[in-house]
């Protein structure tokens, strides 16, 4: 498992002391800042316990912790956190006790105690990671949130999902079809995804805890890369049923099936919801070349979004409201971030690969996203605080379309 | 310029209503477009955005005969007639004029064998996002489909299928390939 935070926080601190940064000058709250990014320092050493399962806990945890953004593991003497407790097998289940402390004001962020039922060692060291982000530095954390992504290891391209540390790795379909663009609703329990299971590109349910699939949309032509409303009650999807590709929102409860989009003369697809349900961001190839527009969820007032870049594809709209896009810059394709709001547009790939199919995650800080160099594709999570791409795929064969979980 | 994309949405809806109701909807369209020459007086932000729409419906054919037919779920495949595929450019769904003769040909054997149905299959090269490749698949093959009713093909006879950019006919990544893959197929079923 090539995708470690060991390997990342060697990375992190490796930056950080390259970097020359130095500890600010408060004693009391002893922070690192690399590239905009806030790091605490964190002590894990009072977790106890030697044996495998708190060995397990204690690395899954500090892995996490770096993988986060938000932390640099240290000793006890320059830690701004401390954590202490134990982590502890029995019949079947796995606790942990947590203790977290700021060194300085000896206060407490943290004193809980987790449990999981099913003895998942690591996702228990998930769960605590993101309390502790949480509680520490009042943001969401990543650690137990998941990644549908689109795999290719022999005939097909199937449907799989992994934990953000690459492990876990689950495979859902295996059909020997082309399975393309999942998609979370935001209650995390079902995935939406393309497929040409049965000849034509439809649009699919799977259940994530009964595994039961469903055909959601199946009109004639062209049905694809759904997007969920964050209410949970439309797809925004791209159908051609009227003869033309364009995009509708069907209703999940109603099968009630409004269009979006009319232009005779392009194709549109992509669409992704923004946060509040009210807007749509989309590529239509209206002005000759695949661009960003977005428009209001009833299809008024739409304007276009990206004027950079030779092509602009793949938009994600962020929770926090910044759209994550793939850009075709000097024949590459860079990863963009797009502020409509701000009206700021940021390129934060540097062109050594392809970077394409972007998607945020919950912390509105990190992408996962396709990277393709030498004609072979992994997924990459990248920082756009400016923490170094972490590789997430370390199986064999290409990986693609990757979707954050929202929780 | 605003003018000319008003001029044309509003020619397109005319060619658009064929139906019993046309001399009202042309009344209607007469009202619309005064108003719209008031709009277009007092600022064309909103015009600009519906304007946009490049509404031109392809000669020949009502917007009614673009509509999808139910998909063709029981046909058996024919495999002893082959047709050329038809080329495009990149990022590009308009048949070129080297390729037309091709579909006269597919138009010619449709209108003699009048139990074939057609799938015209969409297909991209590897460039461009795997999404936007889908659509793109989809928009080439109704190109081709609008080509056909238009030369006399029975619309409820053609469907559409879009591979995107997922099947390949060279898998190599030269300029060669992806002109060879930017294209579309004809798969015949009795």
């Amino acid at each position: 498992m090539p995708v470690g935070g060991s390997w990342g926080s060697r990375a992190a601190v490796t930056a950080l002391l390259c970097l020359g940064v130095v500890p600010a000058a408060r004693a009391v709250d002893v922070e690192v800042v690399k590239s905009g990014a806030f790091k605490s320092s964190i002590d894990l050493s009072g977790l106890r316990g030697n044996d495998a399962a708190a060995s397990l806990f204690r690395k899954t945890l500090g892995d996490d912790l770096v993988r986060s953004g938000w932390f640099v593991l240290t000793g006890p003497a320059r830690a701004v956190v401390a954590v202490s407790g134990t982590c502890v097998r029995s019949a079947g289940s796995v606790t942990s006790r947590c203790v977290a402390r700021n060194t300085a004001t000896g206060g407490t962020f943290l004193n809980r105690t987790f449990r999981d039922e099913r003895d998942r060692v690591r996702r228990l060291a998930h769960t605590v990671a993101d309390e502790i982000v949480r509680s520490v530095k009042g943001v969401p954390g990543i650690a137990s949130t998941r990644i549908a992504m689109v795999g290719r290891r022999g005939a097909g391209k199937d449907i799989y999902l992994c934990d953000t540390d690459g492990h876990n790795v689950v495979q859902l379909t295996r059909d020997g079809a082309v399975c393309l663009a999942p998609a979370w609703c935001p209650g995390g329990d079902l995935l939406f995804y393309t497929s040409l299971l049965k000849g034509f590109p439809d649009v699919y349910r799977i259940d994530l805890r009964t595994h039961a699939r469903e055909r959601v949309a199946g009109f004639p032509g062209l049905n694809a890369g759904a997007d969920v409303s964050p209410d949970g009650r439309s797809l925004v999807l791209t159908l051609s049923k009227d003869g033309n590709p364009e995009l509708y929102i069907l209703g999940l409860g109603s099968r009630r099936v409004s269009r979006l989009t009319r232009t005779r003369m392009a194709a549109e697809a992509s669409p992704s919801w923004a946060p509040d349900g009210n807007r749509v961001v989309f590529v239509s190839d209206r002005s000759g070349s695949p661009q960003l527009y977005a428009t209001g969820r009833d299809g008024s007032g739409y304007r276009r979004l990206s004027f950079r870049g030779s092509e602009n594809v793949a938009p994600d709209w962020g929770p926090d409201g910044r759209i994550a896009y793939s850009s075709r810059r000097e024949g590459r394709y860079e990863l963009c971030v797009l502020d409509p709001s701000a009206g700021t547009d940021t390129r934060i790939t540097r062109g050594d690969a392809d970077y394409e199919e972007p998607s945020w995650a919950p912390d509105s800080r990190h992408i996962v996203c396709t990277r393709t160099a030498g004609y072979h594709s992994d997924l990459y999570i990248l920082d756009t605080l400016g923490d170094a791409p972490l590789r997430l795929t370390s199986l064999g064969g290409d990986w693609y379309s990757p979707a954050w979980s929202p929780q | 310029m605003v003018f000319t994309r008003l001029v044309a949405a509003i020619g397109a809806g005319g060619s658009r209503s064929g139906r019993k109701d046309m001399r009202h909807r042309r009344w209607v369209r007469i009202a619309v477009l005064g108003c719209s020459m008031g709009m277009l007086l007092v600022g064309c932000r909103r015009w600009r955005g519906q304007g946009a729409e490049g509404d031109v419906v392809t000669p020949g054919a009502l917007e009614g005969d673009y509509v999808l037919s139910e998909r063709i779920e029981d046909g058996m495949r024919i495999t002893d007639v082959n047709f050329e595929s038809v080329y495009f450019h990149y990022d590009s769904y308009v048949v070129l004029e080297s390729e037309v003769g091709k579909i006269e040909r597919v138009a010619d054997y449709l209108r003699g064998n009048a139990g074939v149905r057609l799938v015209v299959e969409g297909h991209c090269d590897e460039r461009g996002s795997r999404e936007y490749n889908l659509s793109l698949g989809e928009h080439r093959a109704l190109a081709v489909r609008a080509h056909l009713i238009g030369l006399g093909t029975d619309a409820g006879r053609i469907q559409t299928r879009s591979y995107g950019e997922e099947n390949p006919l060279d898998p190599g990544h030269s300029e060669s390939a992806w002109r060879l893959n930017r294209r579309c197929e004809f798969a015949l079923y009795r």
